[in-house]
């Protein structure tokens, strides 16, 4: 979610080199963030190829400011 | 151990490897030599030609480029839009105060020759490579930073040496620009050749999944 929070959009290869993932493996991720609603897949066709562009929707969003909130807020708990 | 992920970390890595084929330098390259080339015909050839390159090789250029990385980088390493986020908002700023000080400096070189004034344009044109020199250092740190590509500092200390050295030595800025274009030029070529062996393709399903 990182990756696409810091991008308009991306598509799965430039996501596979980014984060050294298997196909499969990220796959699996994005599907269960499309599924929460947190990643929209376009599928289309540029010069006769099959292409993925994902983006983060608002509640994707969303979500993730709030994930980056509560981590902060915890790692500035943990006493030095 | 769970830590805040670092987002300007990851935006410079994206960026870092969107640039990495080497395109940039290129292209880069390509212009600033038909730059000097345009320089140095204009004082051979017709002056109007040096004036008109400058455009001809933008019309040009560009659309290459974009090809080239439709062609070359996007199947390798994907496609990624950047819109107008983080680092790629101060470079759209600094692209909007670079046209407006351009416009107003035109604007102003008009009204300042229709009034018969010469003076500090003839002062800007004694120190114009120091100007470029420093300009170009200005401009290659400020997308260097903001691109996360650091031989961008490099290319813009290069810039002002020779042009700082080309301008108390009297050499001439056509040679300069024909110099530095090449060895931007040269960089990006060598970046490129690393870029097609680090990532072959994959076959057709390479482009995107």
């Amino acid at each position: 979610m990182a990756q696409l929070y810091v991008v308009q959009s991306a598509d799965f290869l430039f996501l596979q080199n980014q984060m050294q993932m298997t196909p499969g493996n990220l796959s699996a991720h994005l599907s269960k963030l499309e599924n929460a609603g947190y990643v929209e897949v376009t599928k289309e066709f540029i010069e006769r190829k099959p292409h993925t562009a994902l983006t983060l929707t608002k509640k994707g969003r969303a979500a993730f400011k709030e994930y980056r909130k509560k981590v902060k807020q915890f790692v500035d708990k943990i006493p030095e | 151990m769970t830590k805040e992920p670092n987002l300007k970390e990851i935006q410079r890595k994206a960026y870092m490897s969107y640039h990495q084929d080497g395109l940039l330098d290129i292209f880069s390259g390509l212009y600033i030599l038909g730059f000097g080339l345009g320089i140095f015909m204009s004082t051979i050839w017709e002056y109007t030609f040096g004036i008109i390159l400058p455009g001809i090789l933008m019309a040009t250029v560009i659309p290459i480029w974009i090809g080239a990385k439709r062609k070359i980088t996007m199947p390798r390493i994907g496609f990624v839009n950047f819109g107008f986020r983080g680092a790629s908002k101060v470079t759209a700023i600094f692209i909007g105060i670079m046209v407006v000080g351009l416009g107003a400096m035109f604007a102003f070189t008009f009204a300042t020759v229709q009034s018969g004034s010469r003076q500090w344009l003839d002062l800007i044109f004694q120190n114009g490579m120091l100007i470029v020199g420093f300009g170009s250092l200005a401009v290659s740190l400020l997308f260097g930073y903001s691109l996360g590509l650091k031989r961008l500092y490099v290319y813009g200390l290069l810039s002002v040496i020779s042009l700082v050295i080309g301008h108390f030595a009297g050499i001439s800025f056509a040679y300069i620009l024909i110099a530095l274009g090449t060895i931007v030029m040269v960089t990006g070529i060598a970046l490129l050749i690393g870029f097609v062996r680090k990532y072959p393709l994959k076959g057709e399903s390479a482009i995107a999944e």
